[in-house]
């Protein structure tokens, strides 16, 4: 259910060791000058609504897009296009709830039942109708064996088409953020008809749309840029794209910043937060900062001491939050007590808010009672002096983290060492018992691409394919199977709050800093959303002057 | 005819062995292919790793994977990219032609910059010019390629606005305007190396008998540079010309990714990264293929040039 994250910041990452020193130097005000002039980011939702309708804008990605057939892959760059291009059934809102897309109303008629009714007045890119027969064949091509999304599809037994404009999905048991699901790339609806006739082909530079969103990919020139323009055929009138054209191109971090500052790019969703701290002088690039579900989070493995609830507990209280938040990502991080972002909270947000502030065991800074308990709980589980192996990939961020906690470690009576693993290497730590073996615990930027917080905390299930073995509790795994199966929002949010209890008085994974959704703009455009809904919703269609 | 023949088949087999060698050193690299081929960690249980591992035949032999790949080779599908799920013949054609331009702009700034300093340094040894020359361009190839593009990005693209700060242009002369600053950044690094050997070459043919005869003629100096020494040094020049060259062309990663030009350098560092097996060997065999085709040009352009070269000699 986490979409290809390594896909995304490897890439992003992934440069040779020259390339990386050329990052930190170019943007000439990197993360030292940061420090010295911390960087005000507005935090919310959304931007200032577009004032007019703009003929061009040019957006920057962090890398070229791979293919635009999201049943294969879809990196950060695919689906920042793809929200702009493509309808799914439902659709994630600027403030991360969850509103109707193709489908105009979406019911569960009983607990294993979801009845999807489909509007009749949308048209694909090509002209033809959107039929229910269409939406159904979309959906079974995700559920398809092998494809990207399949995962979202594992707990439905059958889909019909129930009726002229109703498709029934049959669950095994119930699923109460299958609807959610709908809103990402599950619930993209295709075009049959061009899909077939593209086959190996679809989804590459040239091959034609099988969408029906309010804009359709005109060129792309593979190497170079793509270009979306404004589909006036679009089925929802509400929405009346401001922007008539987008043209994507793609750099890495420093060049983006150059783009932007010299004014021949308008805007970019950045993938690593801190390099907005370019932009502390600028004077007519903004900086806009708002909810996603991005949180590092210190990931155990199932060796060593931390495999002792109490020593993951003492290390969290003694991690100095605050200190990474400044140093590696220039202030744009938030100290954060739970290992997922605020952008989950896609309903209830009070009552998960509310939770969230009580929550203790992850101070923003350790001050002198977190350091002495921690110090008292290391005495008490008897592994004072014992050493604890921190991965890191040589990144700057996993640098920083790595060092942070070889401090606390030290703070509090243990030894600590960090081994580098290569780049290429760091995800292995997710498949890999081998490597996993070699070190107690590796810092990675996690995220989910659902807005609940139930679709991360289902991975401390004891059979979880990401618990690797420090956390064992039948009482949790009932508690997420009851979650799943309560549709109603409070009552699924109450037995979430619960399990992001248990999971934080465990400390499963000890929870770092959020990573909000980044946007760099120019003061010239404004109104697309500076949440993470970027990746889903069609936000380009929201792009318009700014006022004066 | 047979030396041709025989000069072919020695390419062919070079590439053969150099193509093993690079699928052998990518197979035996650390990291897991399937970790990025599966991306979402949640989704990584053994079944899916192992039906994944089978698509993509990493659960075979070393050798067997090469045939794979081989035997694609020879039939003209070099197979599709990991990563971007598109035929890497595609890929490539879309890139190469930016990395050669540059590199092909860079060479040019280069053979005009750095020969034209080697022989006013030549003609001027000993004196100021000459030292500010070996000077100025000895700190120049001691700046890194990307710290000079950094320098001359925020000089000439953000604050003066002359240049576009990224891309690689889309074509005819937005290219070739889009390009200069890293074809500069390029070719700067390389000035000292063959200003030098232009300088040192053309020292040894000024105070060499047939100059000496020809200035005893009673001939301009400047007929004598041009028609006397520049003539007898183009060997070496030619030389170091081509070499650098050739390394430019598995060299342009830092540039590329200073300017966002999305061309064969950074496309192969993203692909070496996410283990992209059929873009790594397909781009590596391209540059050993661009390294052929320089040295040979080399090899049949200096026996016209300098007729004192025995043109057996240089093909054995």
């Amino acid at each position: 259910m986490k979409k290809s994250l390594q896909m995304g910041t490897r890439v992003a990452l992934g440069l040779s060791a020259a390339a990386a020193l050329a990052l930190t130097g170019c943007s000439g005000s990197g993360e030292s000058s940061a420090e010295s002039a911390p960087l005000e980011a507005p935090f919310g939702d959304t931007t200032p609504a577009a004032a007019g309708p703009i003929d061009s804008v040019t957006w920057m990605l962090g890398s070229e897009p791979t293919t635009m057939d999201s049943d294969i892959d879809a990196t950060t760059a695919d689906d920042t296009v793809l929200a702009n291009v493509c309808d799914r059934l439902m659709q994630v809102q600027p403030d991360l709830t969850l509103g109707n897309g193709i489908a105009s109303e979406a019911e569960w008629v009983d607990d294993t039942h979801v009845v999807f009714t489909i509007r009749q007045d949308a048209t694909f890119h090509d002209g033809s109708q959107v039929s229910t027969g269409d939406v159904l064949w979309s959906m079974q091509r995700h559920a398809a064996e092998g494809a990207a999304e399949s995962d979202e599809y594992q707990n439905v037994v059958s889909m019909e088409q129930t009726s002229d404009d109703q498709i029934t999905v049959t669950m095994t048991q119930p699923d109460a953020i299958f609807l959610q699901a709908m809103a990402g790339d599950g619930g993209i609806v295709w075009n049959p008809r061009v899909i077939e006739a593209e086959g190996d082909d679809f989804g590459g530079p040239g091959s034609a749309s099988a969408c029906s969103g309010p804009y359709q990919i005109t060129a792309w020139e593979p190497g170079s840029q793509l270009t979306i323009e404004k589909f006036d055929g679009y089925w929802n009138t509400d929405i009346d794209a401001s922007a008539e054209q987008v043209v994507f191109r793609w750099a890495d971090e420093s060049a983006i910043a150059n783009s932007l500052t010299a004014g021949e790019a308008q805007g970019a969703y950045l993938e690593n937060a801190g390099s907005a701290a370019a932009f502390a002088q600028s004077a007519d690039v903004s900086v806009f900062q708002g909810p996603s579900t991005n949180a590092w989070v210190l990931e155990t493995t199932d060796r060593g001491i931390l495999t002792e609830t109490d020593v993951r507990r003492a290390l969290s209280l003694a991690l100095d939050r605050e200190g990474i938040a400044a140093a590696a990502f220039g202030g744009l991080a938030q100290p954060w007590k739970t290992p997922v972002g605020a952008g989950a909270w896609g309903y209830e947000v009070e009552a998960f808010k509310a939770a969230f502030d009580e929550l203790d065991g992850a101070p923003a800074k350790p001050d002198a009672g977190d350091l002495a308990q921690a110090e008292q709980l290391i005495t008490d589980a008897g592994v004072a002096g014992e050493q604890v192996v921190i991965a890191s990939n040589g990144s700057s961020s996993h640098n920083v983290i790595a060092n942070a906690l070889v401090a606390a470690a030290k703070s509090i009576g243990l030894e600590a060492e960090i081994l580098v693993v290569p780049q290429a290497q760091y995800g292995d730590f997710y498949s890999d018992a081998e490597l996993r073996g070699q070190a107690d615990l590796w810092p990675d930027e996690y995220y989910i691409s659902k807005n609940d917080p139930l679709g991360f905390y289902k991975n401390g299930k004891s059979d979880a394919s990401v618990n690797f073995g420090v956390f064992q509790d039948p009482e949790y795994d009932r508690i997420v199977d009851e979650a799943y199966a309560a549709t109603d929002d409070a009552e699924r949010a109450e037995l979430t709050i619960d399990l992001q209890q248990r999971w934080v008085e465990n400390a499963v994974w000890i929870p770092v800093v959020a990573t909000p959704s980044t946007l760099v703009m120019s003061d010239a455009v404004t109104g697309v959303p500076s949440s993470a809904a970027f990746i889903y919703y069609p936000w380009a269609a929201d792009l318009g002057t700014a006022e004066g | 005819m047979v030396r041709a023949l025989r000069r072919v088949g020695g390419m062919l087999l070079t590439l053969v062995i150099a193509s093993f060698i690079i699928f052998a050193a990518m197979y035996a690299a650390p990291g897991d292919p399937v970790t990025f081929l599966i991306g979402n960690p949640e989704n990584l249980t053994p079944e899916r790793i192992a039906s994944v591992r089978a698509q993509y035949h990493l659960d075979e032999p070393l050798l067997a994977q090469y045939w794979h790949w081989a035997s694609g080779v020879v039939t003209g599908d070099f197979g599709r990219s990991f990563q971007y799920h598109q035929p890497v013949g595609e890929i490539l054609a879309a890139r190469v032609p930016i990395t050669l331009s540059l590199v092909a702009y860079a060479s040019i700034l280069l053979a005009i910059g750095g020969i034209g300093l080697g022989v006013l340094a030549a003609v001027r040894r000993g004196k100021p010019i000459d030292t500010a020359i070996v000077g100025g361009t000895t700190l120049a190839a001691s700046i890194p390629s990307f710290v000079l593009g950094i320098a001359l990005v925020a000089l000439f693209a953000v604050q003066l606005r002359w240049f576009p700060v990224a891309g690689a242009g889309s074509g005819g002369v937005e290219r070739v305007w889009a390009l200069t600053l890293p074809a500069l950044t390029l070719a700067i690094g390389a000035l000292a190396i063959v200003s030098r050997v232009t300088r040192q070459s053309m020292i040894e043919q000024l105070s060499s008998e047939h100059v000496e005869a020809a200035r005893a003629t009673g001939l301009a100096e400047r007929f004598i540079v041009r028609d006397h020494v520049l003539r007898g040094s183009w060997g070496p020049i030619i030389t170091m010309v081509a070499l650098v060259i050739a390394s430019m062309i598995a060299g342009t990663v830092a540039v590329e990714t200073v300017f966002g030009i999305s061309g064969v350098g950074s496309l192969l560092v993203d692909a070496i990264n996410t283990h992209d097996f059929p873009v790594v060997q397909s781009v590596l065999l391209f540059m050993v293929i661009a390294y052929m085709v320089v040295t040979t040009i080399v090899d049949l352009l200096l026996p016209v040039l300098d007729p004192r070269i025995n043109r057996t000699a240089v093909s054995a």
